[in-house]
């Protein structure tokens, strides 16, 4: 409201002010009119002085910061472009170089698991033959055990029988018997025994 | 109340320089000096000095560099600065540089300053305040007939006096650059026409300064004289088609007259531009001389070329 107020009262002033110099003028008419092309060497000299005091004053106080900052700015963004290239071209340099040794590495790692397996596959297979062979082993051990075992046990069993046979037909006959007897009924005996064996 | 103004009076009135005060020199110079007499102060004069003064506060007080301390902010102009900034940019990366080459930074500040004093005349000059300044100026110069105003670029005095600055441009630095090579240059071709050919070269520099100093001072006469025309259409009306008429009329002069004030704010930056931009090609060319194949500077010729491209940062 008060800004609206004060414009209009700012124009209402330049319209008095206008009105009034309109009528001071207009007592002043009846001049003559200068021509288009008024001026003399005055306007030259002022003309030059003004134009070359600009001319010193902004090229002391404005157009050296301004043409400072372009020149820094310039040389800021071609140095930044330089290095973002420069950059970029070792990081490409740097990737390949890490692409290749990732590639190496897998390689190597492959290589490693390989190798890993084909030693399990040996190490497995020798367990097992080195497991087959302790069964065969044992199993021999045993066989031969149990043979031993049965020719021990035949033999004792001969020797009883032989004893039995002997303390048996002694017993049957009472009598006496010539030695020849004996043997000829202990070998009868064994034949005897060794048939029944052999069914 | 600005158009009866007008209408009362003649609207080249508008576009005049209004001499308040002249001096006795003792010497009759002709039209320089006619009886003995220059001019001390006018409505021109006044416009050039205010439009001096406010070139020479406002561009350093917006030129200053930020201080933020970050490297990057400091190079990033903002605001007013920017706009300043990116106009002389432009003249300096995208005008002068293709024309001057190595020899931009030491010209550019001469190009940069004729752009913004050329301008901030123009600009000044669209500003209404001849009305406003009759009582201050009668009560300094009690003979005026005219208020502080107007526009000194539409003074051929003023746009010659800054023509010749660049024809001095154009001479001083063809001979203080290539010396005897700039004299040569004017004279081509074979033997017994080469001085027709350097007289017509004397002619086109004079001719090319002519035609800068005209070129501004009727672009900036016409802009005005068709504002004051138009604007005098209005007392017109009042006076022939009495009140209801002259309302009508007033009402599309104003209208128009807006539009026509936006048109010479467009003319007050294109003239600007076209007289600095002109002297950076005429600069350009007396500094950066293309030696033609005629005259048996092949190597010569490739040479300069080279340093020149050299210096232009590939962008």
């Amino acid at each position: 409201m008060t800004v609206k107020r004060f414009r209009f009262l700012l124009i209402l002033a330049v319209m008095v002010i206008v009105a009034t110099q309109q009528a001071a003028w207009a007592a002043g008419e009846g001049h003559e009119s200068p021509s288009l092309f008024e001026g003399d060497l005055g306007n030259v000299i002022v003309t030059l002085i003004t134009f070359l005091v600009v001319l010193f004053a902004l090229g002391k106080f404005a157009w050296r910061p301004i043409l400072g900052a372009l020149k820094s700015r310039e040389e800021f963004i071609e140095k930044s472009l330089r290095e973002a290239r420069e950059d970029r071209k070792a990081a490409e340099v740097r990737l390949k170089e890490y692409t290749e040794k990732l590639e190496a590495a897998r390689k190597e790692a492959t290589a490693i698991v390989d190798e890993g397996r084909r030693d399990a596959e040996v190490l497995k297979r020798k367990i097992e033959e080195d497991a087959r062979a302790e069964a065969q082993a044992v199993l021999e051990r045993a066989k031969r055990e149990i043979t031993t075992s049965k020719d021990t046990a035949l033999k004792e069993l001969y020797d009883l029988s032989a004893h039995l046979a002997t303390d048996v037909a002694s017993r049957i006959l009472r009598k006496e018997l010539s030695p020849d007897d004996h043997r000829q009924l202990i070998s009868e005996s064994i034949e005897q025994i060794g048939k029944i064996e052999r069914n | 109340m600005n158009t009866a103004m007008l209408a009362a009076g003649n609207p080249m009135n508008h576009v005049y320089q209004w001499v308040y005060q002249r001096t006795d020199i003792g010497v009759d110079l002709g039209v320089f000096a006619p009886e003995g007499k220059v001019t001390v102060f006018s409505n021109h004069i006044a416009m050039q000095i205010i439009a001096a003064l406010l070139v020479i506060l406002v561009i350093p007080r917006v030129a200053r560099t930020r201080q933020t301390g970050d490297a990057v902010a400091d190079l990033t102009p903002r605001g007013l600065g920017n706009f300043f900034e990116s106009i002389c940019a432009y003249f300096r990366d995208t005008l002068a540089r293709p024309v001057l080459g190595e020899y931009t930074d030491r010209y550019i500040p001469y190009i940069w300053t004729a752009f913004f004093y050329v301008l901030f005349i123009n600009l000044l000059g669209l500003l209404p305040i001849e009305p406003l300044l009759r009582v201050p100026t009668n009560m300094a110069f009690p003979d005026a007939h005219h208020g502080i105003g107007g526009t000194p670029t539409g003074n051929i005095w003023v746009t010659a006096t800054l023509a010749c600055c660049t024809l001095f441009m154009i001479v001083f630095n063809g001979l203080r650059i290539n010396g005897i090579e700039f004299i040569k240059h004017f004279f081509q071709g074979p033997i017994f026409i080469a001085p027709l050919i350097a007289f017509l070269e004397v002619i086109g520099l004079v001719a090319k300064t002519f035609a800068l100093a005209v070129r501004l001072f009727a672009n900036m006469v016409a802009g005005h004289v068709l504002l004051a025309v138009l604007a005098s259409f209005a007392g017109m009306a009042f006076a022939g088609l009495g009140t209801a008429g002259g309302v009508a009329v007033s009402a599309i002069v104003v209208l128009v007259s807006t539009a026509f004030n936006f048109l010479e704010i467009f003319v007050a930056f294109l003239q600007a531009f076209i007289f600095a931009f002109l002297t950076t090609i005429f600069i350009g060319q007396a500094v950066v001389i293309h030696h033609h194949d005629d005259h048996g500077h092949h190597e010569e010729h490739d040479e300069h070329m080279e340093h020149n491209r050299g210096t232009v940062p590939s962008q």
